[in-house]
């Protein structure tokens, strides 16, 4: 099999078709991981024998006509912070009890090998989804398809690298901060933080209690809605999951905007230190497209934006310290040094301070609720540049880059990360599209109609179109 | 709570406090990352907060245990 599918959806077609099975799929995409993956430190874990027993499970249900949906027989990675039965989980950390999590599947995977999917493996993460790049720990370093010497950007490295590169069709990532979303941005991909509450998130390594979410990344914001379809829906495990009903997300796809009203922020995000000219004339590039497309493009702003990003840094420090203080006390020296660094941050803010900013949390829902009353959603900049460079990479470093993905983990509210072009250096660029709680049908049907009027979504890093 | 004065003896006491030890380089890293942690909190005590309730809810129904 040479011409290997982009998407779910391109491929989905191709097996009922029956130009190639699961099994050859599958192992195709494992032989381009042989090829490429000492460069790009995707995987943590492959899963070759259990993803090739899933892959002609499927190809058997297909032959005795029974069809699951868009999944069956795709190949998916899985971050490595999230428990599969079959394969162990790591957090890519030494902390994490190896016990944690084994022989038991998430409920989303549940739900996804319910859906046929193949789990192809466990793939990168930075430490707890809070480290950074590490040469010294035992782990892979993750790097960008579109340049090695580049980050994919984090934590769901490792999904948001292979997805790029085509070892798999879509992955799960996690975003506390940004975690599914920058690392779509930089690898040039489509990646979704959903409204908090619509997908379980138990049977996941914790960050940040409040703000985690499970989310699905792939090239196409099609693609992303048929997982989303799978992984959402209330489940008793975890205590913040909504009971809310699920949409026919697919159903929502009507490659139309014409009508919709589309906040567009600028004032907070394009005059950000560090954002590239090239960020900006994409975004209004992006806009330009959708008014074109007759979508309502009215200028927002922000309010409080700055306490937005704070209010969810503090959040995430003080929760991820919760979880992490009594082994950190004791293996310090066993956490990678820029993790130890940041989930220490914890112990330097007061316990009125966590309640402020759980204060300040409900003052900031009340007022986007009101700027988003009129509005179907907004747009922004992901991130205002490439990915940078791996060597010399840490916290204090990457604080310093315009990165615009926390204060939706605050709010809680659906951000779908898509491409929207690519630096002077060809390197990905990014903006979200923003919605109202629980509207990720809304956020979706924006994402996929500006991607049937452009294909950054399709291109293909240099490394991968050279490769098997 | 405006930064302390004498950054280094209050970042010493914070990590003492938490039960953390750390080496010398970690301790400067911290002394030099606190007081932009302590201004970026300090910007959530806005006046408009001033009568919110924390976005806390609690339920005396316990949950069934996840993974």
């Amino acid at each position: 099999m040479t011409d290997i599918p982009l998407t779910i959806t391109e491929a989905a077609e191709g097996l009922r078709a029956k130009r190639y099975s699961s099994v050859e799929l599958t192992s195709a995409m494992l032989k381009r991981a042989d090829s490429l993956d000492s460069q790009l430190g995707v995987y943590i874990t492959r899963m070759d024998e259990p993803a090739l027993t899933a892959a002609a499970q499927a190809d058997a249900a297909f032959a005795a006509g029974v069809d699951q949906g868009p999944l069956q027989g795709i190949p998916l990675g899985i971050k490595d912070i999230i428990a599969t039965k079959d394969a162990p989980t790591t957090a890519q950390s030494l902390i994490l009890d190896r016990k944690w999590g084994e022989g038991i599947d998430a409920p989303v995977i549940a739900r996804l090998r319910g859906a046929g999917a193949v789990i192809i493996g466990k793939t990168s993460t930075m430490e707890f989804a809070i480290g950074m790049p590490d040469a010294s720990k035992p782990f892979p370093v993750p790097r960008n398809p579109w340049n090695p010497s580049t980050w994919p950007g984090g934590s769901s490295s490792g999904s948001g690298a292979g997805v790029a590169a085509g070892l798999f069709l879509g992955a799960l990532g996690t975003d506390t901060g940004g975690s599914v979303r920058i690392p779509a941005a930089f690898c040039g991909i489509s990646g979704l933080k959903q409204t908090y509450g619509r997908v379980p998130k138990a049977g996941c390594a914790p960050l940040g209690y409040s703000l985690d979410h499970i989310g699905p990344m792939t090239r196409s914001a099609r693609d992303g809605a048929i997982m989303l379809q799978v992984m959402a829906g209330y489940d008793a495990s975890d205590p913040y999951c909504a009971d809310v009903s699920v949409p026919d997300y697919l159903a929502a796809l009507t490659g139309s905007v014409a009508g919709l009203r589309i906040g567009v922020e600028r004032a907070n995000h394009l005059t950000w230190p560090g954002v590239l000219p090239e960020a900006v004339s994409a975004f209004e590039d992006a806009v330009a497209a959708l008014a074109s497309a007759g979508a309502e493009t009215p200028e927002v702003v922000v309010p409080h934006y700055q306490q937005l990003r704070n209010a969810n840094t503090l959040m995430l420090r003080a929760e991820a310290s919760s979880y992490h203080l009594a082994d950190l006390r004791v293996r310090f020296e066993e956490y990678g040094v820029h993790t130890s660094k940041a989930v220490s941050g914890g112990a330097f803010a007061s316990s009125g301070d966590f309640v402020q900013a759980q204060r300040f949390r409900s003052l900031a829902r009340q007022e986007i609720s009101e700027l988003m009353a009129p509005l179907d959603a907004m747009v922004m900049l992901t991130v205002g540049c490439g990915a940078p460079e791996v060597e010399g990479l840490n916290h204090a470093s990457f604080a310093q880059w315009p990165v615009f993905t926390g204060p939706w983990n605050l709010l809680g509210l659906p951000a779908y990360a898509i491409p929207i072009g690519f630096t002077a250096s060809g390197m990905p660029l990014s903006m979200q599209v923003v919605g109202k709680p629980f509207a990720e049908e809304t956020v979706i049907r924006i994402a996929d109609a500006f991607q049937r009027l452009t294909d950054f979504h399709l291109q293909l890093p240099p490394l991968v179109a050279a490769a098997v | 709570m405006p930064v302390p004065k004498d950054v280094p003896a209050a970042v010493r006491t914070m990590l003492e406090a938490a039960g953390l030890s750390v080496s010398e380089e970690e301790f400067k890293a911290f002394v030099e990352m606190y007081p932009m942690l302590r201004e970026a909190t300090d910007t959530l005590y806005v006046e408009e907060v001033r009568y919110e309730e924390p976005a806390l809810v609690f339920t005396p129904v316990a949950p069934m245990k996840g993974a």
